[in-house]
């Protein structure tokens, strides 16, 4: 009974923080997101600099979010549609990426480094499976993250606008560019 | 016992195993602190006829056509107006930034090209306990017609008129949103060589009072209704009921309304028919938008 409470004991003070974890630790608030769309008729963009992430390399954890109602198309008619009956924002407020890096990561930060990270890509309700390519650059107050994949619409039940004025392309670019501080 | 220490041992490990997780785990998603000002107020720059509070972006270019037929109450035989041709305004308004804008237009009426600017003052703001939004419209127009159709003692700035408005409105929700515009126009040189009913008066008021609200997401009924308030001879209130098609980068606009005129100083001083008697007209308008960067 003795021997079992104090190994009980033990393994909780296993979840005592360590105090090196959080060294590693890579966060920002106001990175720069962009969707591109380029149909045949018309191409435009919208964007955001409300981009919030997490890299903890400890944990091998890699989070992104951004408030779907800061991305602007310049257009206030667009942008209110966009918000309203597309991506329905009321109900799916944000577009999140959680994963793991999967490449081998130089701890140390001296060189630029291309990345690899592997995770869900959630918006508008639905969850999927991406890899996501990007590059890591080494800046004084941190590191410079800049990545880029794809989305089709109609993977994450995003509808099209039905009278073809608006060309909206299927296919829109998704780009990143944010600058992680260590976290303290 | 021994089950007792089991199961206080099975707990500790799930613990373990899973506690860091939820500790060590993602970011609290939390909205943004934005600009919560109130947009679209109304769909589109026009609302009918009125210029609205809705300002545009930076770079945003916005382009309409405007059209008003005949009466309705000349018959089926003239396709309820529709024959009698359209008098027709184009207008292009572009941002200069995202309060201020310059436009520059031109009505059939009276060849009428006028140059406006549209200043917003007022942004209604819940957050910050602003109730409406403000604009201020100012233009000068030049009536350009051929000068064998005016008096021969014209000079150029005989052709002159200016319009002020400054539209006040309120997004009480998503669906309804009200105005109220006070308007004043001038005529540099009056009498019977201009469409207006007036021939003596050269200035004109009224408050406007216009409104949409919102029946399906991208449609909307519109009103407009501007009393003859300046005391001049043959006055008669504006009233228009209309409908708003949004279809993304284009706002159509189909309404019926008293006048045939598509800018501020002939609306008021113009001829309005009585709507009661089908004194009234078709119209439509198309608002397109363009970002230009």
């Amino acid at each position: 009974m003795k021997i079992l409470t104090a190994i009980c004991v033990s393994l909780l003070c296993l979840l005592i923080p360590d105090q090196d974890s959080r060294a590693q630790s890579f966060t920002a608030e106001s990175g720069y997101v962009e969707f591109v769309s380029s149909a045949p008729l018309l191409e435009f963009k919208g964007t955001s600099n409300h981009l919030t992430g997490l890299i903890n390399l400890d944990k091998n954890l890699v989070d992104f979010y951004v408030d779907l109602n800061t991305l602007d198309t310049g257009i206030d008619l667009r942008n209110n549609h966009m918000r309203e009956s597309y991506l329905e924002t009321d109900t799916y407020r944000f577009a999140e990426f959680t994963g793991e890096l999967v490449s081998d990561i130089d701890p140390d930060f001296e060189l630029e480094q291309e990345v690899t990270v592997t995770g869900t890509f959630k918006i508008h309700g639905v969850e999927r499976e991406i890899d996501v390519q990007g590059t890591i650059t080494p800046k004084e107050s941190g590191l410079q993250l800049d990545a880029g994949w794809t989305i089709l619409l109609e993977d994450y039940n995003i509808d099209k606008p039905r009278v073809v004025f608006y060309e909206l392309a299927s296919e829109q670019d998704v780009n990143i560019s944010i600058l992680l501080k260590p976290q303290d | 016992m021994i089950n007792y220490q089991l199961r206080l041992l099975t707990l500790c490990i799930l613990l373990i195993t899973t506690l860091p997780d939820l500790l060590m785990a993602q970011l609290e998603r939390r909205t943004a602190d934005i600009d919560e000002s109130v947009s679209l107020t109304f769909m589109a720059p026009r609302n009918i006829n009125l210029y609205t509070v809705e300002s545009l972006s930076k770079g945003e270019l916005h382009y309409s056509i405007l059209h008003t037929f005949g009466p309705v109450n000349s018959g089926a035989r003239n396709l309820f107006g529709i024959d009698a041709g359209a008098n027709v305004r184009f207008s292009f308004e572009y941002g200069i930034t995202d309060r201020f804008s310059l436009g520059l237009g031109r009505s059939s009426l009276d060849k009428n090209i006028a140059l406006s600017s549209r200043i917003a003052l007022l942004r209604q703001n819940p957050a910050e306990g602003m109730p409406v939004s403000v604009s201020f419209v100012p233009s000068v127009g030049i009536n350009t017609v051929d000068p064998d159709f005016l008096p021969g003692n014209y000079i150029p700035t005989d052709r002159i008129n200016y319009g002020f408005s400054l539209p006040v409105a309120r997004k009480f929700n998503d669906k309804l949103s009200l105005q109220l515009s006070p308007m004043l126009v001038h005529f540099n040189r009056v009498g019977p060589e201009l469409n207006i009913m007036d021939p003596e008066v050269n200035t004109y008021y009224s408050v406007g009072f216009a409104g949409r609200y919102k029946i399906k997401p991208r449609m909307a009924l519109s009103f407009q209704y501007i009393p003859p308030l300046t005391d001049a001879e043959d006055l008669n209130a504006n009233l228009a009921l209309g409908i708003d098609i949004e279809t993304g980068g284009h706002v159509f606009q189909m309404f019926f309304t008293t006048s045939r005129a598509l800018n501020d100083p002939y609306l008021i001083a113009g001829d309005n028919g009585d709507f009661f008697a089908r004194e009234f007209r078709f119209g439509f308008n198309v608002n397109r938008l363009f970002q230009l960067n």
